[in-house]
């Protein structure tokens, strides 16, 4: 069992009297595909922003890669190898295509004012290594016909790819998806499953927010189950069926498609 | 020579418009505190070369530097106070909370520099640069108005080249996806904050330039030339020429300012209301805003993302012995230039 | 001490006419989700609608106030109709960047018309009355009687009838309201007229008061107006008068400890205050629950 790459401990939030998450515990180990699952309202998209920075807890603590990730910025946090989607698709829609990825690649120090001035030749040489990896992970998403379309014009699918898209190309530690599948056909569905299982075998630690417990099943390792706002039981699916408390809160776990 | 005072305005104002346009057109942010930038660079190029006041007029420093010196100054001056009101309203104030705090702290500027006479002489202002260096360099007074003309073009050619740079850099790119969506730009890594402020420190630097030009220009300045409502002729101009397009906002500039002043000039004015053509010009330009925003928000000229393969193209073109493969353009080079014409996320 | 209840007192009046612009830009707010920057206009058109009235009805001064707010009213109605309906479903700073080329337009077509050199009303100030430890003349008095009356019959409005309901669903969520049968479009209609009657009466009180005006009077009286609706908390009618108190005695307890001149400089810094510290009223608990990047 590999190290736990996220660690989170006795997470608590509550919004003006209603606790949003309780005490929430779990890990998930480097390396581990880990769903997230529970019914509305079980405070899993609350965890997401706690986690990544767009919220600040109350109390509890969150370790990544050893550091404590409490109360650091959401661009801070994504430095240090966290990447996290939200329920709607955020493409910059009036950048193209190639723009939306490209802005994935860390490289920041190339977007200094001053360098981009003065640098602005070797800048643009020095970009060229990752316009063209670019490149191929629009090929790998099929998006390569569309790299100089303004995202904005891009089907709902197509948005989803991109999402995927600049998520291999910031090439991080962590993935968060919050609800990759929400309104997704089953061919799109199964793109998606098997992005996410490519970025396993490149070692990367995937957190998948779902609803759709089929896709769960296929694709994580373990399962981390949320209601009301606490955890209820962490393990393998497959043993998740037995458990009463898990029963309870999902009425009928047996659901294809929200 | 009227066409070369008219020229020479546009070509200052033109210089404004592509530092505002930085702020509102890549970085999505409504100020209305520039033209406080100009005011400030102008009032500082005054105070620091036409030497201590004499009484009863007032102001501070009241410097002999040369000119060059001056406006550099000026500009310097300009930077330091956008970089206390940016650092105020940019931090976690967006769209109208944004708007209406620029244009609460550029009032309350207003209102002190026009009644706190210790500043810059209050309400009637400072005056007497008139054409710095024109007997050193052996002019008449057309013939250096007509330099200065030349002058203000190139300084404003460069600062459109410095600008389009900028524009096509990873700076741009990136200020514009903090426009487009922050969330998403701090999910993958982006300091939103600081993007917004160096955006803004540049182009309050631009207006600080371009007051110093305008000091030179005018020859005077006071409260009356600086109003709050000013910035909305170059609103008007960026909103007809581009948003984010720095060409779409000099031909703007050029296109509101000269068209307005040439269709007013022939429209009469009664000898008892000599505020009918300036109110007229107001009201066009009043005109002018909502109709480009109803039918025509991006403006005459889009802005233009830069398209890969376009670049490899120009590579190519530049070496034509390169020894690197440029990767073939698929699906063709040119051509998004079509966009979907909604709003931007900031408006 | 007397010097100080005096000041309150002043700062009461200013109070009372900042209210009910205040109160009418809410209420557009609500209903429209604008922040209508024209709105200044508004007060400026009943301004000069007395003034032109004067010259018919003479020294009455109820006739006035009622031209002031009907002139109002109509502006309310054109400025819904031709540019806030146009512009429904843009983005809300695209809206105000229309409503200031509005106010752009409607100052200059006053300027037009009156000259843009100031003009003033011909009725006395009355004499002054010892309220208490306060020192008002008639006018102050009337100014905040008529500014609570009007201030009242709001509250009655919004409480008590069936258009007071439909307007708080509409400012809820337009499209719901509309599905729950209320006439959403004309509701908002009435309330644009609402908004600017009590605007005009409001500009025709202020200029009454200051005395002198011209076409600048609303856009000047505007950003005062926005401090005290922020003060109060954007969207709420009641705090609303809370904001103007505070606005109003910060500029005249300023005014007298300073000079008259820089009253507004501090109610300016007031308002960058309040946008950076209390940008939901200064009567909210402050959440820290949106983490800004």
């Amino acid at each position: 069992m590999s190290p736990a790459l996220l660690e989170i401990e006795r997470l608590t939030k509550s919004f003006g009297g209603v606790h949003a998450v309780r005490e929430c515990t779990f890990s998930v180990p480097e390396g581990q595909v880990a769903g997230l699952i529970g019914p509305n309202g079980a405070g899993k998209s609350t965890v997401v922003d706690l986690v990544s920075g767009f919220g600040l807890a109350d109390s509890g603590s969150v370790t990544f890669a050893g550091q404590s990730l409490v109360g650091k910025r959401p661009d801070v946090i994504s430095r240090l190898g966290l990447i996290r989607t939200f329920q709607t698709p955020r493409e910059w829609r009036n950048l193209t295509v190639m723009d939306n990825v490209l802005l994935a690649r860390r490289q920041f120090a190339r977007e200094s004012l001053w360098r981009s001035i003065t640098r602005a030749r070797r800048i643009r040489r020095e970009e060229e290594a990752d316009r063209a990896a670019v490149r191929a992970i629009l090929e790998r998403f099929q998006l390569a016909d569309l790299k100089n379309e303004l995202a904005v014009r891009l089907s709902g699918g197509q948005k989803r790819l991109l999402e995927f898209a600049r998520i291999a190309a910031a090439e991080p530690r962590m993935i968060i998806l919050d609800e990759p599948m929400g309104g997704v056909n089953p061919v799109l569905g199964a793109r998606i499953g098997q992005a996410v299982r490519q970025f396993a075998d490149e070692g990367r630690t995937v957190i998948v927010v779902e609803h759709n417990l089929p896709f769960i099943e296929k694709i994580c390792d373990q399962v981390i189950v949320m209601d009301l706002g606490e955890v209820i039981a962490q393990g393998p699916f497959s043993g998740l069926r037995a458990t009463p408390r898990v029963v309870d809160a999902y009425l009928g776990m047996d659901q294809s498609h929200e | 020579m009227y066409w070369v005072s008219v020229i020479t305005e546009a070509a200052v104002f033109a210089i404004l418009a592509l530092g505002l346009d930085v702020v509102w057109g890549w970085a999505g942010d409504f100020d209305l505190a520039f033209y406080g930038y100009l005011a400030l660079g102008s009032y500082m190029t005054f105070v620091l070369t036409i030497g201590k006041p004499v009484a009863p007029v007032q102001y501070i420093i009241g410097g002999h530097l040369p000119l060059l010196l001056a406006m550099v100054l000026a500009v310097a001056a300009v930077v330091c106070l956008a970089a206390v009101i940016g650092a105020v309203a940019l931090r976690n104030l967006r769209d109208i909370y944004f708007a209406v705090t620029t244009l609460g702290a550029v009032s309350a500027l207003y209102l002190l520099v026009e009644n706190y006479t210790p500043l810059f002489n209050g309400y009637n202002g400072v005056y007497g640069l008139v054409n710095p260096g024109q007997t050193a360099l052996n002019l008449t007074y057309n013939g250096y108005r007509i330099v200065f003309l030349g002058v203000v073009l190139v300084i404003l050619a460069l600062a459109y080249l410095l600008v389009q740079r900028l524009s096509r850099s990873p700076f741009g790119r990136m200020l514009r996806s903090v426009r487009e969506d922050e969330r998403a730009a701090a999910a993958y890594g982006r300091r939103v904050f600081s993007a917004k402020y160096r955006a803004y420190l540049f182009g309050a630097a631009l207006a600080g330039l371009a007051g110093s030009l305008f000091a030179i220009f005018i020859s005077a300045f006071n409260p009356s030339a600086w109003t709050p409502q000013e910035l909305l002729v170059i609103y008007a101009a960026i909103l007809v020429g581009g948003r984010g397009n720095p060409r779409g906002v000099i031909a703007g500039v050029f296109v509101v300012y000269i068209g307005l002043v040439e269709l007013t000039r022939f429209l009469p004015s009664p000898a008892s209301r000599p505020d009918f053509g300036p109110a007229l010009r107001q009201i066009l330009i009043g005109l002018m805003i909502v109709l480009m925003l109803k039918f025509r928000p991006e403006g005459l000229f889009r802005e233009r993302p830069g398209l890969d393969g376009a670049q490899g193209l120009a590579a190519r073109l530049l070496r034509p012995f390169g020894t690197r493969a440029a990767p073939a353009p698929a699906g063709g080079v040119p051509a998004a230039e079509e966009q979907a014409a909604g709003d931007r996320g900031a408006g | 001490m007397t010097t100080f209840l005096v000041t309150i007192g002043i700062g009461l009046s200013t109070a009372a006419i900042l209210a009910l612009s205040a109160v009418a830009f809410t209420l557009e707010y609500a209903v429209s989700r604008v922040a209508n920057f024209a709105h200044g206009e508004f007060l400026t058109i009943g301004a000069y609608a007395a003034y032109s009235g004067q010259h018919i009805f003479h020294q009455s001064v109820a006739a006035a106030a009622v031209i002031a707010a009907v002139a109002g009213m109509l502006a309310g109605l054109a400025l819904n109709a031709g540019l806030i309906e146009q512009f429904r479903g843009r983005n809300s700073i695209t809206i105000f960047i229309a409503t200031l080329g509005a106010a752009l337009i409607v100052e200059n077509v006053l300027i037009i018309v009156y000259g843009a050199a100031s003009v003033s009303y011909s009725f006395g100030q009355g004499r002054l009355h010892h309220v208490g430890p306060f020192l008002w003349t008639t006018t102050d008095l009337e100014v905040i009687f008529s500014a609570l009356a009007v201030a009242g019959l709001i509250y009655l409005l919004l409480q008590r009838t069936r258009f007071g309901k439909a307007v708080r669903a509409v400012s809820q969520d337009r499209a719901l309201a509309q599905v729950s049968g209320i006439p959403a479009r004309r509701v908002i209609m009435q309330t644009w007229a609402l908004a600017g009657a009590v605007s005009g009466f409001a500009g025709f009180v202020l200029a009454d008061t200051i005395g002198t005006f011209g076409p600048l009077l609303g856009f000047n009286f505007l950003l005062l107006t926005i401090t005290a609706t922020v003060a109060g908390g954007l969207g709420r009618p009641y705090a609303t008068l809370g904001g103007a108190l505070i606005v109003g005695l910060v500029i005249q307890i300023s005014g007298t400890y300073t000079s008259s001149a820089y009253q507004l400089v501090f109610a300016f810094l007031l308002l960058v205050l309040l946008m950076l510290f209390r940008p939901n009223g200064v009567f909210v608990r402050r959440s820290a629950t949106e983490v800004r990047a």
